[in-house]
């Protein structure tokens, strides 16, 4: 009888469905890998175990009996301990504190027991030491580490958890060699324990080198279970992209030879900064070059970067032969540059304010104006807007007025207005429907064949493969490989994002 | 029903503004009958047109967001009476250069006060009241041994006295800054930069938008119109005297909050917080009429402000 098995588990959110089916049986005294792409539906699966969400249908079963997980409370006391991989450490508080911190032990009904509270603490820090480097100790306050020995506070909190159940969601995403070999150790430990365990990571060799069986999960359905041993990574790869694979559908061949003769617009060289190091490529007149590889391996740090809204540590930029070191994203808007976010809320969005006022501010900057005439800049306004075919009432309601797809299209219309050399797209999709996408896009391969240099950083695979000319895949912040012509299939994307950095 | 008519009327805080006025001079003639006569209303105007200017420096502030606040413009006012009463002292040929003078450090507090909020990000809260503080010591230093000056004639005059149809020079100032205000927020690249901010300031920020040097520039416009609002102090009280400003710093916040701009910034107007400045006067002068004294004054205006941001607080909300 498995320890933990999830059946049929499936979860909306409005229109959006995360998970359709989701299937996982856990034995104990196992390493269960789940592996799937982005928004494959894996998160929610461990959120659902960890009670966070609430499935709409489906069952939950420990040790064969179905349980209702209503909340974080009711799993720890279900037995099941979990890793997040968004950091949920007290910042001020001491390692040992935020060890115990889910299960606090207390004298006298109210009073913390110190004593207790360190030898339990220093029970788990012992498995991490002489790897957690220096200045990590039980009693140093959490804000004073670095991002990996954070990750081991989190790691030894799970552990601390001491429950039948664990799951980890990306605990290496952060840690080096050395301390990835000791939580290994460590797992294989709890493994002759009898302990159930779910591991979640992007890496292969990781996966290969601890799991003992694989659940692929993709487009919100399990879609098969197998025994480490019995298959190999590129099986696995295969099982995550599932039938649709086969060429991504071809644009005109000719540019190739377009983007060899023709002007190169932008040209980086050795880019290191947080979160990427060495990061070199050119992009043409006309050309989408995407960047592709899992969330958050350096894609949108790059991109900021260049728009003067990230830190560069070394490397040139080349913006048409001359060198562009935008300090601010100012600078880099007055040179040519335009960056749309896909964090709009954030990042582009001006709240509360008339639809004209967020399709403006670009024409204003780039035209040193200082008198706004709303009613002069009327036409543009209205012209960049409909190239998207944004739907609006007045370009005087305010922008909150509109759903999500329309806001995105009147942040990216600021930039319509005097057209820009190089764009650059950071997930520029995340979150509007689908009607807004396929605008999105006749839009961008318009503006390219105009003339534009577009840059397409895009979670969503099939985006990339049917947009960009050119494919780098970013992996633990370098490119790891380029894509071209032929070549820009599923399979060879995932291969590459999920290959060992 | 009732809650939903009250959050709809809430939404109009300038018709609230409006018909509370209108209310409060009904009840104040009411409890001493010639309040609301045209020689009280336009004395009121001339001390509504004094919180009017404070409070537009204020608006600018609060409407850039960030816990946009200036609580210096009492010192600042306080100061500029007594720079401009010094440099006049009762000649009409000081007030040039009492001008210039008193807008030069109006300007000068001001861009200290941006410089620690955006630099050395200091919260404005905290930065302002530092600043409030030294402004305070200052007042103290050169109040010692140095006569305080008198007011210019025409300065008097221009404040006191009808000057075109009846109305006194202030409040055709008063007016002139309410369209210079309109226009600078609705009709220039400026203006839709504090709106910006204020609502926004990363996406303002990534749009492009110094936002630092808006910023900046907001404290010294604050420091500016508490600087001209001290010239005319003096022209109406005649001469100056230590902390005349200080009456000024609360009033003045509860006026841009009663006009309907959020302490968050980002929405609202001058319009309304014109308004908001003559119901608080008519308020004041009501409580004086029911002899409450100054220290009863101040529990209301405090009470006041507190009221206001259960139904205006909620701004921030949407932000989220």
């Amino acid at each position: 009888m498995p320890k933990l098995k999830l059946s049929g588990v499936s979860k909306a959110y409005g229109a959006t469905v995360a998970l359709r089916r989701g299937d996982l049986e856990i034995e104990s005294g196992e390493v269960h890998v789940l592996i799937g792409s982005n928004g494959s539906g894996k998160s929610t699966l461990c959120k659902i175990v960890a009670g966070s969400v609430r499935p709409d249908s489906g069952e939950v079963l420990l040790d064969g009996k179905p349980v209702a997980v209503s909340g974080p409370q009711a799993s720890r006391a279900l037995g099941i301990g979990i890793f997040y991989q968004e950091l949920s450490l007290a910042a001020h508080r001491t390692v040992a504190e935020n060890i115990c911190l889910p299960d606090m032990p207390v004298s006298a009904g109210v009073f913390v027991d110190k004593v207790t509270l360190e030898e339990r603490a220093a029970r788990y820090v012992r498995l991490f030491e002489d790897v957690a480097g220096e200045g990590f100790s039980a009693d140093a306050p959490v804000n004073s580490l670095r991002a990996d020995q954070r990750q081991l506070v989190e790691i030894m909190k799970a552990l601390a958890s001491e429950a039948p159940v664990l799951i980890f969601d990306e605990p290496t995403s952060a840690l080096d060699r050395a301390q990835v070999d000791r939580f290994f150790e460590i797992l294989r430990d709890l493994k002759k324990e009898a302990r159930a365990m779910v591991f979640i990571s992007h890496r292969m060799d990781e996966i290969f080198a601890i799991g003992d069986r694989v659940t692929v999960i993709r487009d919100g359905e399990t879609v098969g279970t197998s025994r480490i041993a019995e298959t190999d990574p590129a099986a696995v790869v295969r099982l995550m992209v599932g039938e649709q694979d086969e060429l991504a559908p071809q644009t005109p061949e000719p540019e190739q030879a377009r983007t060899t003769t023709r002007e190169v617009l932008l040209s980086v060289s050795g880019l290191s900064g947080p979160g990427f190091v060495n990061i070199g490529f050119e992009v043409a007149r006309g050309e989408i070059l995407g960047f592709g590889g899992l969330h958050g391996q350096g894609q949108s740090s790059v991109l900021r970067a260049i728009f003067g809204a990230g830190l560069v540590s070394a490397g040139e930029i080349m913006l048409k032969g001359e060198r562009l070191a935008a300090r601010t994203p100012r600078d880099a808007i007055r040179r040519g540059v335009a960056y749309v976010s896909g964090d709009r809320g954030r990042d582009g969005v001006i709240q509360g304010r008339p639809i004209i006022e967020n399709v403006t501010p670009i024409h204003y900057l780039r035209n040193r104006l200082t008198i706004a005439r709303p009613s002069a800049l009327r036409d543009k306004a209205l012209r960049a807007l409909e190239a998207l075919h944004t739907k609006f009432a007045t370009l005087s309601h305010p922008i909150n007025s509109l759903s999500g797809g329309n806001q995105q299209k009147v942040v990216i219309a600021r930039w319509l207005i005097d057209r820009p050399d190089i764009l650059l797209l950071d997930d520029p999709t995340k979150g509007i429907d689908l009607s807004a996408k396929a605008d999105l896009f006749a839009l961008i391969r318009k503006l390219a064949e105009e003339g534009m240099g577009i840059v397409l950083y895009s979670s969503e695979d099939a985006e990339l493969l049917n947009n960009a000319d050119r494919i780098l895949v970013f992996n633990g912040g370098s490119v790891t490989r380029e894509l071209t012509g032929a070549d820009r299939t599923r399979y060879n994307l995932y291969h590459a994002a999920y290959e060992a950095a | 029903m009732s809650g939903n008519m009250l959050l709809e009327m809430v939404r109009k805080p300038l018709v609230v503004a409006i018909a509370l006025i209108v209310v409060l001079l009904f009840l104040g003639e009411a409890l001493s009958p010639g309040f609301a006569s045209v020689q009280q209303i336009l004395r009121l105007l001339i001390v509504a047109a004094l919180l009017g200017i404070v409070a537009a420096g204020q608006n600018l502030v609060i409407l850039g967001g960030r816990e946009g606040i200036d609580l210096s413009v009492g010192g600042v006012v306080s100061l500029s009476a007594i720079v401009a009463g010094n440099l006049m002292s009762g000649m009409d040929s000081g007030i040039p250069l009492a001008i210039l003078a008193c807008v030069a450090t109006g300007a000068f507090f001001g861009l200290l006060n941006g410089l620690g909020v955006t630099l050395l990000r200091i919260p404005p809260l905290v930065m302002t009241l530092g600043m409030l503080g030294v402004l305070q010591g200052l007042l103290v230093v050169i109040r010692q041994g140095i006569p305080s000056g008198r007011a210019a004639p025409a300065l008097s005059e221009f404040v006191t006295r009808p000057f075109l149809l009846g109305l006194p020079g202030i409040i055709w100032l008063w007016i002139a800054i309410g369209l210079v205000m309109a226009f600078i927020l609705h009709r220039t690249v400026f203006g839709h930069r504090i709106y910006a901010i204020g609502s926004n300031e990363q996406a303002a920020y990534m749009a492009g938008v110094p936002v630092k040097r808006v910023r900046i520039a907001l404290f010294m416009l604050s420091g500016i119109f508490a600087a001209i609002a001290g010239i005319c102090l003096l022209g109406y009280s005649g001469s100056s005297f230590a902390n005349v400003g200080e009456q000024y710093m609360l009033p003045s916040i509860i006026a841009v909050v009663f006009g309907g701009t959020p302490l968050a910034g980002g929405k609202g107007g001058y319009t309304g917080t014109m308004a908001g400045a003559v119901l608080l006067v008519i308020l004041q002068s009501i409580l004086t009429t029911v002899n409450i004294d100054e220290s009863g004054r101040q529990m209301v205006f405090g009470a006041t402000l507190l009221v206001l941001m259960l139904f205006y607080g909620r701004g921030r909300a949407m932000r989220a």
